[in-house]
């Protein structure tokens, strides 16, 4: 026999061999190794913003669809992606979605820097928590510091700090919880935003009358005028007014501008978007132009004769 | 004894003198696409040493009985047939063939086993195995054991083959951990245009092994040492 | 109907002729989509090896090509890469035995970059985009295309290399012989480094900027003429 001829014949029976033996290898692996993966997660993952922000509690958009997909999560967590990203998820696993409203940020504390009484000259490291620790830097224990920690945490760049007062643009905000989270006062809190504009209680400290004129102008003295005049709605949390959102009722205006107006310190506030009469009020300010950088250095146009 | 220090100069040089990265240049792909950030570069290191040492592994073995020189199985096979004992069937030329298709397969079966029981590990370094068939450090690995079996006479067993699998994925891990590295402190600094990404990684590349050049030699002070120190 | 007509005609992808302009600086395998690194640095210390080894990757790229085109049909998509993987390997162990067969020494010093085309990422890639999806006259044009591209990428780096580093060009004398030989070129720092320069050339070239910073040098020079 010659040696091409046998060479030939074993070359080809040990490759069909081999070949045959790994089909047979990878296909019983393939039986055995088999994880299930669920195909509506990535479907789920496609439908969500993916912008990661932490918002629904799962570290990423990934976990969350994952969560989803295993039935431990509602699909009304994801507040960057709202109603709208609700629905679709609801869609995807073919369950029915309740009337659900966005949940924003609200600042329970309205005192701007110079309507607080016995503020010292804070000298440390200008941060709430830092400020917080100190104490002594403002008379109210309770309400913002200003030093923009909620500012620094927020990602949609919708919380400012206007003359010492943290201050949230409605336009912009999520309400993914970050600046609710950084406050170290805990003043921040979410609020199921059932109307363009909701009214909230503005402002957290808990003392009443004498104390509390003592450190601000417009803080809450607990007088409880508000409950008696709409005591289904509003009730006391100690010595500080807490409205019920899950009995707020954007339609009852009357009832609500009478809350409004009963109150001595005038701290019921209505935020959201701004209304038609405040855009009114502003139309003919001119905006200046916003600064955009010049990367252009004073020797760019120079002529290098070096 | 002769073994063992044959092992340590194995290794040594496949680590660090002779790094498949900066000496050899294979794996370059990979170096340059997954090291931006050390984590990810570390698990794509992690998951190309368990690939290579796998796949070495077992195509060490078809080398030694199929496909060498003078192996065992061509030998009986012609015996049988009744062929001229002066010549040999040497099947060398099906080795590439079978190294690639073996690298391919046990990557596909660790891919499917380390999915099925280690999860996280799978979440860490899962999806770069699919990218690991196509990486040239894996077939270079069995390409210097191929060459290492063509004397009959001093032929590589499965602890030189292993080890040296191991030095090749253990320096590659550590060359792309290293430019990992200066890649993030590179992020911010002020690169030119044209030299961004690519450009300036391969500069990097270019000093470390101008660096790396500083471990010739290496080898020759361990083998005296460990042979004055094991004698 | 003709709407019909036309959209499957436009699915075809691109002609013959796109594919082999292509592949030869717009989407030169080595500058543009910086693919087959290994060879590329491995070989170019010389002009003679990275001529023998575009030579060799040409063979390959076009058989497998052709091959992967004419069983674009049959393939599965869960085991297409493997198959395009074996039929490299079979060309290239045809392409590796040539070379030894007639050019034994320097098949001995390219040693093992030559079984490594297998798994040069261009290869694989031409398959997957270009051949498992067109006819083979589309996938020859295509290979021919990339081989060239390929080809010039070697031989740019291989000339800077070798010239600067032996002061030869294809193993003729080039340069005085006062020329202090840059070792550092011919060894693998030096491929590094002429890669990532040339790479950040090509970049600088290939942008409208690049044009009118020549021309402001230009006339910067003529105004110094006085």
């Amino acid at each position: 026999m010659s040696l091409a001829l046998v060479a030939l014949a074993l070359a080809a029976s040990v490759l069909a061999i081999l070949a045959v033996a790994m089909g047979y290898v990878l296909g019983w692996a393939n039986r055995k190794f088999h994880v299930a993966v669920d195909p509506r997660v990535e479907l789920l993952q496609a439908a969500l913003p993916g912008a990661n922000c932490g918002g629904c509690g799962y570290v990423g958009c990934s976990e969350y669809a994952a969560a989803l997909a295993e039935g431990k999560a509602t699909v009304g967590l994801c507040a960057p992606g709202g109603g709208g990203c609700a629905q679709h998820l609801a869609d995807i696993l073919g369950i029915e979605v309740q009337e659900s409203c966005p949940y924003r940020a609200v600042v329970h504390c309205s005192a701007h820097a110079y309507q607080r009484l016995q503020r010292a000259q804070y000298e440390g490291e200008p941060t709430c928590v830092s400020a917080n620790l100190v104490g002594g830097v403002q008379g109210c224990t309770y309400g913002c510091l200003g030093l923009g920690d909620c500012f620094r945490a927020c990602q949609y760049d919708a919380i400012q700090i206007v003359d010492g007062l943290s201050t949230i643009d409605y336009d912009k905000c999520v309400g993914c919880g970050a600046c609710s989270r950084t406050c170290p006062r805990n003043i921040i809190t979410l609020v199921p935003f059932k109307a363009e504009r909701m009214m909230v209680v503005a402002c957290s400290n808990q003392d009443t009358a004498a104390d509390v004129r003592a450190v601000c102008e417009v803080g809450c003295i607990g007088c409880q005028a508000c409950v008696r005049v709409a005591p289904e709605l509003i009730s006391m949390d100690g010595a500080l007014p807490a409205i019920n959102y899950d009995l707020y009722n954007p339609e009852e205006a009357e009832s609500l501008k009478s809350v409004l107006e009963k109150c001595p310190r005038k701290r019921y506030v209505f935020v959201g978007k701004p209304s038609p009469e405040d855009l009114a009020a502003v139309e003919h300010e001119e905006l200046p132009e916003a600064v955009t950088a010049d990367f252009k250095t004073t020797v760019d146009d120079t002529e290098w004769r070096g | 004894m002769e073994t063992l220090i044959g092992v340590v100069l194995i290794f040594i040089s496949a680590a660090l003198i002779n790094n498949f990265v900066l000496h050899y240049f294979v794996g370059i792909c990979p170096f340059l696409g997954v090291s931006r950030r050390v984590d990810t570069a570390f698990g794509m290191g992690c998951a190309v040493t368990f690939v290579i040492s796998i796949s070495t592994m077992l195509n060490w073995a078809f080398t030694s009985f199929i496909l060498r020189p003078g192996a065992p199985l061509p030998a009986w096979v012609w015996r049988t047939a009744g062929g001229n004992p002066q010549t040999q069937l040497d099947l060398s030329v099906l080795s590439y063939i079978i190294y690639i298709f073996i690298i391919a397969s046990s990557v596909q079966f660790v891919e499917m086993y380390v999915r099925k029981f280690f999860p996280p590990l799978y979440k860490s370094f899962g999806v770069f195995l699919p990218l690991i068939t196509t990486n040239c450090a894996i077939l270079f690995a069995s390409l210097e054991v191929f060459k290492h079996m063509q004397d009959p006479t001093n032929l590589w067993g499965l602890p030189q083959a292993l080890t040296l699998a191991l030095g090749g994925g253990i320096g590659f891990t550590l060359a792309i951990s290293l430019m990992a590295g200066i890649r993030e402190e590179l992020d911010l600094c002020d690169v030119p245009r044209p030299l961004q990404g690519a450009g300036i990684a391969l500069i990097i590349a270019g000093i470390m092994a101008m660096a790396f050049m500083g471990f010739t030699g290496v080898d020759k002070g361990v083998e005296t040492a460990l042979t004055s120190l094991l004698r | 109907m003709s709407e019909k007509t036309t959209s499957s005609v436009d699915r075809a992808g691109p002609t013959a002729l796109e594919r082999f302009i292509n592949g030869v600086l717009p989407e030169n395998p080595i500058y543009r989509q910086l693919l087959g690194m290994c060879p590329t640095l491995a070989v170019t210390n010389a002009m003679k090896p990275a001529v023998t080894m575009a030579a060799a990757t040409a063979f390959v790229l076009i058989c497998s090509n052709i091959m992967v085109s004419l069983i674009r049909g049959l393939l599965k998509p869960h085991l297409r890469i493997l198959v395009f993987t074996l039929t490299i390997a079979t060309f290239v162990t045809i392409a590796d035995r040539l070379l030894a067969a007639y050019v034994y020494d320097m098949s001995k010093q390219l040693g093992p970059y030559v079984p490594l085309i297998i798994v040069n990422c261009v290869i694989i890639s031409r398959a997957e985009i270009c051949a498992s999806k067109q006819t083979p006259g589309v996938a020859i044009a295509d290979g021919i295309g990339m081989s060239l591209g390929f080809g010039i990428g070697l031989a740019s780096i291989a000339t800077v290399r070798e010239l600067l580093g032996s002061g030869t060009w294809f193993g003729l004398h080039v340069l005085p012989a006062t020329w202090p030989n840059w070792g550092i070129m011919v060894l693998p720092p030096g491929a590094f480094l002429t890669l990532g320069l040339l790479l950040a050339i090509v970049e600088w070239g290939t942008r409208r900027r690049a044009a009118s910073a020549i021309w402001r040098t230009v006339r910067m020079l003529w105004s110094w003429r006085h």
